[in-house]
């Protein structure tokens, strides 16, 4: 399948990922967003590793390694930003971010 | 690799190890004092560590790191910025929390992220270093769950982090894309064929985004006054001086390894965010009545300072960033030394009443803070005046003549509200001044001798800079 296919998907999941940030009120939706751009960024890289690979270069398996480190981080980003959701839900009953408003001069 | 290439590693390694001793301590039941004391002795082990590396300098560790005399020298910076920090921290958390033992392990940790950043020369070391500063961070912003509005704080800044993360990583798959090569080197020699494609651009564009983010330029500043004001005092003076000075450090490899001035078009982005930063930040700060988040502006204002120092990217460029660099983080770890000093167990001392008076009621404290207020405006005789000095000097160089104006137009701007802040030290004292007795004299003692001695370099540095400047110039050599 040519690259352009993987490019034009992992846009579209990257741009539904900054939309649901920008505009969903709830802290986990916040945060299946975020999680659903790291993945649009992991299939690029694994598509442009193959990419490289095809056409001849011998370090293209970076990128490939480069995956797994972007899964590892997501999930400790994920351990302790769920952590701090748990706090917020505790002191105030919710998860919406829009009573977030008290830090202000 | 073998492990000759491990030696100019080595005050990396010790710097891990102090998170790990530090879990070891804890998991013994082991005191406060005991963790701050360890704590102190191993960051002292990495600056004799750095030293004992010096001659194998600068040494390449294929493919992701370089050991070179810049990233010692950030690092020295870095170290000495924990150093400070850890040790207001002890009375911080010691008047507040019951177990302060845990923020130890994240500090050396975000400390950790910071100092790799200076030594990365690949996207995957600057990724894994970059969250390993920011992951730190969330849990550090909100250490403090119960009290002023850490959590809030803590949320804010996960979100965004989280986003810009996400921005960067996107933008360095579509480099990648383009020059097939994560090493700046190879992205470097790859570079005069891909320069005008369009993804490359916008790759470019997007890791731009992450690093103005990180560095809270406008237009992405819009966490940094919530997060200085929420997080507890000492990781405010982090996020201020190391967490900067790491990503700072990065981009600045990042841009001389690829000779990102070369292009007129990057050259203008960057124009624009650091004019904007300066206006924006200084305007914005005019207003507050909130030390910390005056600060907070007031940093933004910096770092847009800071970028007229690296639009150039001459030899004189880097120099005089990293002087600014040095006295910009010993003033704003004295002026939040003062900030730590003067909390009280209910309150943070940020609104600017408790500092009316100040002067009468505790003048040493009250002059260092207005010695680093000084600094901070660029008064003549402290370290301030002359990092403003060798930006300008730098830019004069290179002829980036509009930058230059507005960063001279808007330090006149920044002169009201540090000279307003002054003024309000020397006001009549309205409140009486309700003494506390002291938990730990040992500890007090220390800071404030701590803080005299830091008020102390940013007279010494700003009279006598040459000692400092020899120092900068030997480090960059190697390289």
């Amino acid at each position: 399948m040519p690259v352009q296919y993987y490019i034009f998907l992992s846009i579209v999941l990257f741009c539904i990922g900054v939309m649901g940030v920008l505009m969903r009120r709830n802290a986990i939706i916040i945060f299946m967003c975020v999680e659903l751009m790291l993945n649009a960024v992991n299939l690029l890289m694994v598509a442009f590793s193959k990419m490289w690979a095809d056409a001849g270069r011998v370090d293209a398996a970076g990128a490939q390694i480069f995956v797994f480190f972007i899964m590892v981080v997501a999930a400790a980003e994920v351990a302790v930003g769920l952590a701090i959701i748990v706090m917020v839900y505790r002191k105030s009953q919710s998860v919406d971010i829009n009573i977030m408003n008290r830090l202000k001069n | 690799m073998n492990e000759l290439q491990l030696i100019p590693l080595l005050p990396f390694i010790i710097l891990a190890m102090a998170s790990v001793v530090t879990i070891l301590l804890i998991a013994f039941r082991l005191s406060h004092t005991v963790i701050q004391v360890t704590g102190f002795l191993m960051m002292c082990l990495v600056v004799f560590a750095t030293w004992y590396v010096r001659d194998t300098l600068p040494e390449e560790v294929p493919p992701l790191f370089i050991v070179d005399g810049q990233a010692a020298l950030f690092t020295g910076v870095i170290i000495f910025c924990v150093l400070v920090i850890g040790l207001f921290s002890y009375i911080y958390f010691e008047e507040r929390e019951e177990n302060p033992k845990e923020y130890y392990i994240l500090l050396f940790l975000a400390t950790l992220g910071a100092a790799i950043l200076t030594i990365s020369q690949h996207f995957i070391s600057l990724f894994i270093g970059l969250e390993l500063l920011s992951v730190s961070l969330y849990a550090l912003i909100a250490y403090l769950r119960n009290r002023n509005n850490a959590v809030e704080a803590g949320m804010k800044y996960l979100v965004l982090a989280a986003l810009s993360s996400a921005f960067l990583l996107f933008g360095m798959a579509l480099i990648y894309m383009e020059a097939g090569s994560m090493k700046f080197s190879g992205i470097a020699e790859k570079l005069p064929q891909v320069s005008s494609s369009p993804l490359f651009l916008m790759g470019l564009g997007t890791i731009v985004v992450a690093i103005g983010f990180k560095l809270a330029l406008v237009p992405f500043h819009l966490w940094a006054a919530d997060v200085y004001q929420g997080s507890p005092t000492p990781v405010t003076a982090f996020i201020a001086t190391i967490s900067k000075i790491g990503t700072f450090a990065v981009l600045l490899r990042f841009a001389q390894t690829i000779h990102l001035q070369q292009y007129p078009l990057i050259i203008a982005i960057f124009s624009v965010i650091a004019i904007s930063s300066m206006i924006v930040g200084n305007i914005l700060a005019l207003r507050q009545q909130n030390l910390k988040r005056l600060l907070a502006y007031s940093s933004i204002a910096h770092f847009g300072y800071l970028l007229v120092a690296f639009l150039p990217g001459n030899e004189a460029g880097t120099e005089a960033a990293a002087f600014y660099l040095i006295a910009y983080s010993i003033t704003l770890l004295s002026a939040f030394g003062v900030i730590t000093l003067l909390s009280s167990r209910e309150h943070e001392a940020e609104t600017l009443d408790i500092y009316t008076g100040l002067i009468w009621r505790r003048p040493v404290v009250a002059t260092i803070l207005a010695i680093s207020l000084f600094s901070l405006a660029g008064i003549p005789l402290t370290a301030g005046f002359l990092a403003k000095f060798f930006v300008l000097s730098a830019g004069v160089q290179q002829a980036v003549w509009l930058p230059l104006a507005v960063l001279i137009l808007t330090s006149v701007i920044g002169l009201y509200y540090y000279l307003r802040v002054i003024n309000t030290l020397f006001g009549t004292s309205g409140t009486a001044d309700v003494m506390q007795k002291t938990v730990h004299p040992f500890f007090h003692v220390s800071t404030y001798i701590t803080l005299v001695v830091l008020a102390g370099m940013l007279f010494w540095i700003g009279v006598f800079p040459g000692l400092v400047l020899q120092g900068i110039r030997l480090f960059l050599l190697l390289h």
